[in-house]
């Protein structure tokens, strides 16, 4: 028996990576998951990869539009019949450039796809939790959303915003029976990380390769994280001994953040 | 699916200052229940022996008695438990509390040094026996109780707040210097808890901070939270068996919060 029996569990983002990770942690101990990408192929995939029969299922939808987060909480109530936990795992950014040099739309981009899709499916995911008087929500921030790295301020502002998200709603629902956290990871090579951190490094002048290195040496197991070491921690928030944890913002981070 | 049970401490051995109840003791069974040995410390082997019989889990439970504001003790521990169980995993430096309260301007010297003692010393010598054998070891765990008051500052324990916030910043260094070996080391930020320890001293606390009594002192610790609750022991302890774990081999030098959210960061 696990102990999230009976849960129910969305995810965005989750067919690879951390979510992903957090996604089978979830699974294994009972929880019905909802998984989330824009491609149809890599979710049935993942599903299959999952091998959970029931227990898992794959909601295709972009959740840069507004619209999308609240299908898809609603989707997932309307497939397993209610929602306990919201897991905002969705996020990156793209055309990275000192600030002086910065678009807009870069700095839209980072901030709708980390930012505004953590606050649209909480806010969706509330209106049916606050009535059930239980629910977690956990939002995927970063070490990122504690310090600043140069010139990838799109990326470092929508994690800060995050962070300052999570710690304003849980204030809000504390006595309702819903925490509200954020998990700061330090850098993972995950797939993302491989798509976005070569166009990242190359803004800042150094190489991929380099870029993992600040990462490994700023730390002080001087080496990156794994996308296990964060589903453990989403699934003790999640668990009925996270009920006394909330407006958290943990490091999982091998000794990074100053605080 | 898969139900075999995989207990996530099978074969580790852990040693707690305190222990014998309230935080402690929720850690210890929490450690038992997941397959380790455990040595739980105190004062009194009368509550001791009571304890271990409470727990009843036999050879792998032990008690060492001694004041945890003694460096004997500290380092007694750690090396009656590498004696007892052959080697030692995982390190819970937990005793503490609030000894004797005063505003700063009435603290005297040797209640100032009492608290010095139990909160910060008793952490250092602990964690610095452990670490003597854990790095030739490349492994172990150092997990240490601080406090919400290790991050804020409350008036009339300014002891108490003091030690806190001195253990978080010796708990960030020693991180820092074992990263690389296998070794991490954390800090536990409960809020308050009504254990044993909190009923035992909070009358008095209540006073020195200027409040009318006990109920006032918890309602305001409550009141700093969004859960509007106080914190339960057995949260906790659900934390110090992840941090114990294999499983977060990656995770040092945190400050990990079980406070209902009255920290600000």
């Amino acid at each position: 028996m696990g102990v999230l029996d009976g849960q129910v569990a969305c995810i965005t983002g989750g067919t690879r990576g951390i979510g992903r990770a957090i996604a089978e942690a979830f699974v294994r101990e009972g929880a019905n998951v909802v998984i989330n990408g824009r491609s149809e192929n890599k979710g049935r995939q993942a599903v299959a990869e999952m091998n959970a029969g029931d227990a898992v299922h794959f909601i295709a939808a972009d959740i840069k539009q507004r619209q999308n987060c609240d299908d898809l909480v609603d989707a997932t109530v309307a497939k397993y019949g209610r929602i306990d936990i919201l897991v905002a795992n969705a996020g990156g950014g793209s055309d990275y450039a000192p600030i002086v040099d910065l678009t807009d739309e870069a700095m839209q981009n980072a901030m709708v796809f980390s930012f505004w899709h953590t606050f649209w499916t909480m806010r969706k995911a509330f209106g049916y939790m606050i009535p059930q008087r239980s629910g977690r929500v956990i939002a995927i921030s970063s070490v990122e959303g504690k310090i600043g790295k140069p010139t990838i301020s799109p990326y470092v502002a929508s994690k800060h915003a995050i962070n300052g998200l999570v710690k304003s709603a849980s204030k809000e629902v504390g006595t309702v029976g819903i925490t509200v956290n954020a998990l700061c990871p330090g850098a993972i090579e995950t797939d993302e990380m491989k798509t976005e951190g070569p166009g990242a490094a190359a803004a800042m002048g150094i190489t991929y390769e380099g870029l993992l290195d600040i990462f490994a040496n700023e730390s002080a197991i001087k080496r990156l994280n794994e996308v296990e070491d964060v589903a453990n921690v989403a699934l003790l928030l999640a668990s009925p001994a996270g009920a006394g944890i909330t407006g958290s913002l943990i490091s999982i981070d091998g000794g990074t953040s100053p605080y | 699916m898969n139900n075999t049970i995989v207990r996530k401490l099978e074969g580790k051995v852990a040693c707690i200052t305190g222990g014998t109840r309230s935080i402690g003791r929720a850690i210890a069974e929490a450690f038992l229940a997941e397959g380790a040995s455990v040595v739980v410390n105190g004062r009194d082997t009368v509550k001791g022996e009571a304890s271990l019989s409470e727990m009843n889990a036999g050879d792998r439970a032990a008690f060492f008695a001694g004041d945890a504001s003694r460096q004997e003790t500290c380092e007694g521990i750690v090396d009656y438990a590498i004696e007892r169980f052959g080697h030692l995993d995982i390190c819970v430096l937990n005793s503490g509390g609030v000894l004797n309260t005063a505003p700063v301007a009435q603290m005297s010297d040797e209640e100032w040094r009492l608290e010095i003692d139990w909160n910060l010393n008793h952490v250092f010598w602990g964690m610095r026996r452990a670490l003597q054998h854990m790095i030739p070891r490349q492994s172990g765990r150092v997990i240490v109780t601080s406090s919400v008051e290790g991050k804020l500052g409350k008036p009339g324990i300014p002891g108490y707040v003091t030690t806190k916030h001195a253990v978080n910043g010796l708990v960030k260094s020693a991180a820092q210097e074992v990263g690389t070996l296998g070794i991490t080391v954390n800090a536990i930020l409960p809020g308050i808890i009504e254990t044993d320890i909190v009923r035992a001293t909070g009358p008095e606390s209540a006073v020195a901070m200027g409040l009318a009594g006990y109920d006032e002192m918890i309602a305001l610790f409550c009141a700093d939270s969004a859960i509007k609750r106080p914190n339960r022991v057995e949260e906790v302890a659900a934390v110090a068996v992840l941090l114990a774990s294999d499983a977060a081999r990656n995770m040092t030098g945190c400050l990990f919060p079980v406070d209902g959210g009255s920290m600000p960061y």
